[in-house]
């Protein structure tokens, strides 16, 4: 039991001494393209965390968590643009929505075993994109610019200086690293793991299957709507194309699944690869190196499920190799 | 006589044209161990699903503590005292053994440090003590069998479904399953186990119920019903039943 106290302790100190560090770094890297890289990292890293809740813990692989990635970004733009609320309430109006529509696609979904809900989630998110695409009010095809007149906390908007936007990914990444570090240890995170593991099992036990699910999704859905509103301020332009994609979907996905699926490290561990990774390759192929990104995430993908299905975090295994003899 | 902890009804359940449990009616009281027994496709799986809430019946009504449970969910029946086992055994495989077992303490306390201490003792009871930390998915197949059984009782039930789970074991493991399913009742559970094998079961139970084709067939002490013609034709059809 000790043991256990033990390792959750160091958990949060390691967390704390990265935290530290990636503090210090931008008084070191002053060049704005890093920058820019250790902000959408920071960003990835948080948003794959949020991802990680309601598919590696809970089990329930969801391809559509760019639809409230999306809804998080319009919520808080159109807001802020048409109403003049700033954005930090936009935020929370984000999230909010953003869980309320996960609640209401888990609700007939969740019913259902097998992949039900991972086609539910594409399918949902492809509408959203539709729909975005052709509502004028909103901008439709041509987004919405966010006007920018001067640095504001206020506003979340600096033309200056990328370090406060910084500085916010970090806290974002941080405070997502500390709710999965919270939830691992407690009532919710045990029954969604046991959820994931096997379903009647744990409605046996006692766990009520549904609303772990649609728990998670919530939680899931409104920290990546923070990440969209975050987003939307940070490159104060959107558009459906920009924010909603498909490919905002497998950006949130792959570095859990790289990391270690279901683990605490293991979303902070894939972005750190996978983002510098991906922003390199596209700032020295251009414009003619369109998808080799993603040929590239293939490949990693690939490489992972042959050599560590269990993702990155199992090189850095604190689990001793369990061979003890059985009694 | 006081009420019996456990009753079900005229119970019915058809699976379209298939009856598999007709008009069951069967109890059993506080602190007993009694077997369910009957030949393959008996019925004794469903009723068996049945009381743990798995499906509702068709028909007819299942009682609990004086209580109808009968359109209650599995996860609700647990929490007023009904734990199970599953025959093919179902671990949380990616979890350590002390994991699984956590997640049955947590349905009487949200405090994480009281399910620790509860999974802890209750592993102990069931003789994983050393095997804790092991991933479930390393366990051999009567260490899982355990580990189902310590998650049931981390559940804190009045009632314990065994289902099969002395099956497949070697003489020995059986033999140390007994004396655990023992150790239970003596901790004041009451048992309710489907057994196939009779051996095992009959020195065991106190009471037991014998269905066939969806039927309660016989009840009563274990000595009676092994020597009972209609169980021997059961079993082993008629002609063996001739000379009984």
């Amino acid at each position: 039991m000790e043991n256990f106290a033990h390792r959750r302790r160091r958990d949060l100190m390691i967390a704390t001494a990265l935290a530290a560090l990636a503090a210090l770094v931008p008084l070191v890297v002053k060049d704005v393209n890093v920058q820019n890289i250790m902000v959408l990292t920071l960003m990835y890293a948080a948003l794959s965390q949020s991802w990680n809740i309601l598919s590696g813990y809970c089990g329930q692989i969801s391809l559509g968590h760019a639809l409230y990635f999306g809804l998080g970004a319009y919520t808080t733009t159109l807001l802020f643009t048409k109403f003049g609320v700033l954005p930090w309430f936009g935020m929370v109006a984000g999230g909010t929505i953003s869980a309320a529509i996960a609640l209401a696609l888990g609700y007939p979904t969740f019913r259902l075993r097998g992949h039900y809900f991972v086609i539910a989630t594409i399918v949902i998110a492809e509408i959203g994109l539709l729909l975005f695409h052709n509502w004028d009010w909103a901008g439709a095809a041509l987004g919405i610019d966010v006007p920018v007149r001067s640095d504001s906390w206020a506003k979340f908007q600096f033309t200056r200086s990328k370090l406060p936007y910084y500085y916010f990914a970090l806290v974002f990444c941080c405070v997502a690293w500390l709710v999965t570090w919270r939830l691992e240890n407690s009532k919710w995170g045990y029954w969604w793991r046991a959820v994931k593991d096997n379903p009647d099992a744990a409605e046996s036990l006692g766990v009520v299957v549904f609303n772990s699910k649609m728990g998670a999704a919530a939680i899931s859905a409104f920290m990546t709507a923070i990440g969209g509103a975050f987003y939307a301020q940070y490159v104060s332009y959107i558009d459906p194309e920009s924010v909603m994609t498909f490919q905002f979907s497998l950006l949130m996905a792959l570095p859990a699944v790289l990391g270690g699926i279901g683990t605490l490290w293991g979303p902070v561990l894939g972005a750190v690869i996978l983002i510098p990774l991906t922003e390199l390759t596209r700032n020295y192929l251009g414009g003619s190196g369109r998808g080799v990104d993603l040929i590239l995430y293939g490949a990693v993908i690939v490489l992972i499920s042959l050599a560590r299905p269990e993702g990155l975090v199992g090189l850095f295994s604190r689990r001793p190799a369990s061979k003890g003899v059985p009694q | 006589m006081t009420a019996p902890l456990l009753e079900t009804r005229g119970v019915w359940q058809r699976f379209g044209g298939l009856v598999a449990n007709s008009d069951v009616s069967i109890s059993v009281g506080a602190g007993e161990i009694v077997g369910l027994i009957g030949p393959n496709g008996a019925g004794k799986s469903t009723l068996f699903n049945l009381i743990a809430g798995v499906l509702p019946p068709t028909q007819g009504s299942i009682w609990f503590n004086g209580e109808d449970v009968t359109r209650l969910p599995a996860a609700e029946r647990c929490r007023r005292g009904i734990a199970r086992t599953f025959q093919v055994v179902k671990s949380f495989e990616t979890m350590t053994v002390i994991d699984n077992v956590i997640v049955g303490a947590l349905i009487r306390t949200t405090v994480m440090r009281e399910a620790r201490a509860k999974a802890h003792e209750v592993l102990e009871f069931c003789g994983l003590g050393a095997r804790v930390d092991v991933l479930a998915s390393q366990l051999i197949p009567s260490e899982k069998r355990r580990l189902e059984v310590a998650r049931a009782l981390a559940t804190e039930p009045k009632l314990l479904l065994l289902d099969e789970c002395l099956t497949g074991l070697t003489p020995l493991e059986a033999q140390s399953g007994v004396a655990l399913v023992r150790k239970v009742r003596e901790t004041g559970v009451t048992v309710l186990m489907v057994e196939h094998v009779m051996e095992i079961v009959m020195p065991l139970v106190d009471r037991a119920i014998v269905l066939n084709l969806g039927k309660v067939l016989v009840e009563g002490k274990p000595t009676d019903v092994v020597r009972d013609p209609e169980v021997i034709s059961a079993y082993l059809g008629d002609r063996h039943a001739v000379g009984a």
